[in-house]
């Protein structure tokens, strides 16, 4: 059967990845926490981590979606993944943060692999519809184990302090953890970007444009695949695991298909294939849900006609759109 | 040896025939489903949403005073040219992207997400359930069961046998199968192919919406009904092979007859897990699931 999935041409050998527009971000971010800052404004200070959390998320989708042209429906498994783990570790272990993030960051590898295994078997819609029933699985477990508190979810984490060298920011300091959450964020992002530099990462790249030249390259795409769906579960996992720090609970709602879902929304939104697009594309639709949210509760409508336009208009998104004005 | 029988009688053959009524459902949405990727190729992760859009359209006609069998023959009817728009107007716009799979699967999940938040707008989040128009009760083999489940089970038994005649049986299903093998050499034959496809996507639709008056006095209608269900329809059209109809019903009469029964030993709430977990199976061993696809063989 023809694989569809092999994408259109890739945009030239030029990575489609903006460090400009990755600098512009966080200038732009320490500009609104500072703002956030001075007025004394706790909540937006709040959801604007939260947006940055979630834009963690669609940065893992984007490097399946955009880079390796694998459509995941399924990242929440990872995300939530994070989110309890890190819950446990931080409730009931006792861990502090930055241990927590390690040990996070580690399981997530090994269940990147583990579902990386199972998934990457099937190509195109089927690997789709394979992750999107992995998720699914998951969230239904989750959701009827009493342990892991059913459907209340994880409640209790404490608020825990977040150690830099000599200093220490506790969770609860809104402008102090949104910085963190921003300098992990990036971090990872950075990372991300200097992978994919690598004459590896540039193989990776390569399975988007044609995984079957590839290999007549004589690289395997297996590997690829696998390595960037590890990543994208790291990635996810560790996004995930800064939630429950940030709120102190982990709600089943965390592994839903609704997550997922809007994590690929966010993605299409900023711009598939940029990395950084994915937190424009988050910051951007959780300050289009509190705008809107403040006239109507029926704000999904609107976010739904846009992401409609967005796919039939601009496939590329929004950093895309940017990309070929210039 | 008694007792044998009638644990056969009162224990397994109650959750067999819950199982089938809750199969001829699914099987109609899986139907659609596979009837539209079969041939186009598309996801369509709205097609709960239209599920549900038959069901208020029922509610709706039953409100203005039409009455039930009216009602079941009037939703097909409407969704028709609903379905047929909606392909024309947006599935087509990405239709001849390279990237048709993943496009048209995410413009049907937007349109997911604003129809049902259009539900939430225009009828509200609660359940509103309809008269069953069946009342009763009919004793069948010693078990007592309601009249009109077993109705539904009559009538899914029909329209499969319907949507199969028309299939392979009249010059439409040829060309809808000639097109879904070999579209272009179909298109130079003289079918309009464009035209093709968005009959059989308002087709797929249309079965959606009937399934969703059928099912409304069995599991009443509410904003996230098709959500619950779609979940059911995409692991029985997935085990049956994408794009195949037999495997559509035979798929659809196993997981639910799975899940019905293995409630029997587990608790309910792990045979959702389990269904889906067959549904990864066979996504990883046998990708294109029991059967072959619409027009190939």
């Amino acid at each position: 059967m023809a694989d569809y999935i092999a994408v259109q041409a890739a945009p030239g050998p030029r990575s489609r990845l903006r460090p400009g527009l990755a600098a512009v971000f966080v200038a732009l971010a320490l500009a609104g926490g500072l703002a956030g800052w001075l007025t004394g404004n706790v909540f937006y200070l709040r959801l604007a981590t939260e947006a940055l959390i979630f834009g963690g998320l669609a940065m893992a989708v984007d490097l399946l979606l955009g880079i390796a042209g694998l459509l995941s429906l399924g990242q929440a498994l990872f995300f939530g993944f994070g989110a309890y783990l890190a819950g446990l570790l931080l409730r009931d272990a006792g861990l502090s943060f930055w241990p927590t993030l390690a040990l996070v960051a580690l399981a997530g590898a090994v269940l990147g692999a583990v579902a990386g295994l199972i998934a990457i078997r099937a190509r195109g819609v089927y690997f789709a519809l394979i992750t999107f029933g992995l998720a699914q699985i998951a969230a239904k477990a989750v959701y009827n184990v009493q342990a892991l508190g059913a459907s209340d979810g994880l409640m209790g984490v404490p608020v825990v302090a977040v150690g830099l060298g000599p200093w220490s920011v506790p969770a609860s300091d809104p402008l102090g953890f949104f910085l963190v959450v921003l300098a992990i964020v990036m971090i990872m992002y950075g990372l991300l970007s200097y992978l994919l530099n690598t004459p590896f990462g540039r193989n990776m790249q390569a399975l988007r444009a044609n995984a079957q030249r590839l290999s007549f390259l004589g690289f395997d795409p297996w590997r690829y695949k696998l390595a960037a769906f590890v990543a994208a579960a790291v990635l996810a996992a560790v996004a995930g695991a800064l939630y429950p720090v940030l709120r102190g609970f982990a709600s089943p709602e965390l592994l839903y298909f609704q997550t997922s879902g809007n994590a690929v929304i966010t993605v299409v939104l900023g711009g598939v294939g940029t990395l950084i697009g994915s937190l424009y594309g988050s910051v951007i639709l959780f300050g289009l849900k509190s705008v809107i949210g403040t006239y109507t509760e029926h704000h999904l409508i609107v976010i739904g006609l846009l992401f409609m336009i967005a796919v039939i208009f601009f496939p590329a998104g929004l950093v895309g759109a940017l990309r070929r004005r210039k | 040896m008694n007792a044998l029988l009638e644990t056969l009688q009162f224990v397994y053959a109650p959750q067999v025939v819950n199982g089938l009524s809750l199969g001829v459902a699914v099987i109609l949405m899986a139907l659609g489903l596979t009837i539209i990727f079969g041939l186009l190729d598309v996801i369509n992760m709205a097609h709960g949403e239209f599920y549900a859009l038959g069901a208020y359209l029922g509610m709706s006609l039953l409100g203005i005073g039409v009455g039930f069998w009216t009602a079941l023959v009037l939703v097909p009817l409407i969704m028709l040219p609903i379905g047929y728009l909606t392909e024309r107007a947006l599935i087509q716009r990405v239709f001849h992207h390279k990237d048709r799979h993943i496009l048209t699967l995410l413009l049907t999940f937007g349109m997911a997400i604003v129809l049902e938040d259009l539900f939430k707008l225009a009828f509200g989040p609660n359940p509103l359930r309809p008269d069953t128009p069946i009342a009763g009760a009919t004793e069948l083999f010693g078990m007592i069961f309601p009249t009109y489940r077993l109705f539904l089970m009559g009538v899914g038994v029909v329209i499969v046998a319907a949507v199969w005649w028309v299939v392979y049986r009249t010059r439409l299903g040829a060309m809808v199968r000639a097109a879904a093998y070999d579209r272009h050499m179909t298109a130079s034959l003289g079918v309009p192919v464009l035209r093709v496809y968005a009959g059989t996507f308002a087709f797929g639709v249309a079965l959606a919406g009937l399934a969703g008056v059928l099912l409304a006095p069995v599991y009443s209608v509410f904003p996230t009904m098709g959500k619950d269900f779609i979940l059911m329809a995409f692991s029985v059209v997935i085990v049956g092979g994408l794009g195949s109809i037999k495997g559509a019903i035979i798929a659809g009469l196993l997981l639910t007859q799975v899940q019905a029964l293995s409630s029997l030993y587990i608790s309910p709430v792990w045979s959702d897990p389990l269904v889906f977990g067959i549904m990864v199976l066979v996504l990883m061993f046998r990708p294109q699931g029991l059967f072959g696809r619409l027009g190939h063989g």
